[in-house]
């Protein structure tokens, strides 16, 4: 709906191979590494290391857990090809600084190149910030049980949700 | 009340346009007018005019980085955090309105 109304479209970031569902991790750093390895695969990044590096660095400076079981760390890293999002949901409740103090079970990782000034980009990486503001999207995000239904959900707009 | 603000987190990529998202909708929902300015990677959107910033009562610093003060000179001004914004919007907006008697 919202590729209509705004001219997003979702796919310039993320697709079902960027998106895991039910992964069985039991740590931050393992599910770091899970949806790293989906951006290696995808050959979004070119130096994996300095890419999770990156990420890590950006775990320390502050808790990049949102609130009601969902995280969003970050890297803006040289070791990135390509901007793009990978998402995870975990069996097990992972341990995650948080501004609820709550364990996380979906994880959005954003991968941003070095000074990426593709405008298409960043509004997407905005445009899914925007809907995580809403308490309600949040709730559609622990219901997902596949990855097209993921893509639906991110394809909507932030005016979907009157909370 | 009329409000503006300005959302800045430390890379510019996601907790500035959610603060900016639940700032607006909060306020919507209490009943005020708001304008807010992102200072992102993408850089400035949505800047404040110097008539948004003449006409409101106040200003909503959400910003984990320094950003420009000068142009909110004399205004009351809450500066806090992202993190504070994301948590607990309506509670900001009600503080703020209660510290200038609105």
């Amino acid at each position: 709906m919202a590729e209509g109304t705004q001219g997003f479209n979702i796919s310039n970031v993320i697709d079902e191979k960027l998106i895991a569902l039910d992964l069985d991790v039991n740590t931050k750093e393992e599910m770091l590494n899970a949806l790293t390895d989906l951006f290696e695969e995808q050959g979004k990044l070119n130096d994996r290391e300095g890419f999770f590096k990156d990420v890590m660095w950006r775990e320390g400076e502050g808790q990049t857990g949102i609130g009601m079981g969902v995280a969003i760390p970050h890297g803006k890293s040289a070791g990135v090809n390509e901007t793009a999002l990978a998402i995870g949901t975990s069996k097990n409740p992972l341990a995650w600084e948080s501004l609820d103090n709550e364990p996380v079970t979906v994880v959005i990782l954003f991968a941003v190149t070095e000074g990426d000034s593709d405008v298409v980009h960043l509004k997407l990486l905005q445009h899914v910030a925007m809907l995580l503001a809403h308490e309600s999207f949040v709730e559609k995000l622990h219901a997902v049980t596949s990855p097209q239904e993921m893509l639906a959900l991110l394809e909507s707009s932030p005016d979907d949700y009157d909370d | 009340m009329k409000l503006v603000g300005v959302c800045a987190c430390t890379s510019g990529i996601a907790h500035t346009y959610m603060a900016k998202e639940k700032l607006v909708k909060a306020a919507q929902a209490l009943g005020h007018e708001i304008h807010v300015e992102t200072q992102g990677t993408i850089g400035v959107e949505d800047p404040l005019t110097p008539e948004e910033i003449a006409e409101a009562d106040a200003v909503i610093l959400a910003v984990d980085i320094k950003v420009e003060k000068g142009r909110f000179e004399g205004k009351p001004t809450l500066e806090i955090p992202t993190s504070l914004v994301v948590k607990a919007p309506k509670q900001v907006i009600q503080k703020v309105a209660e510290s200038i008697g609105k």
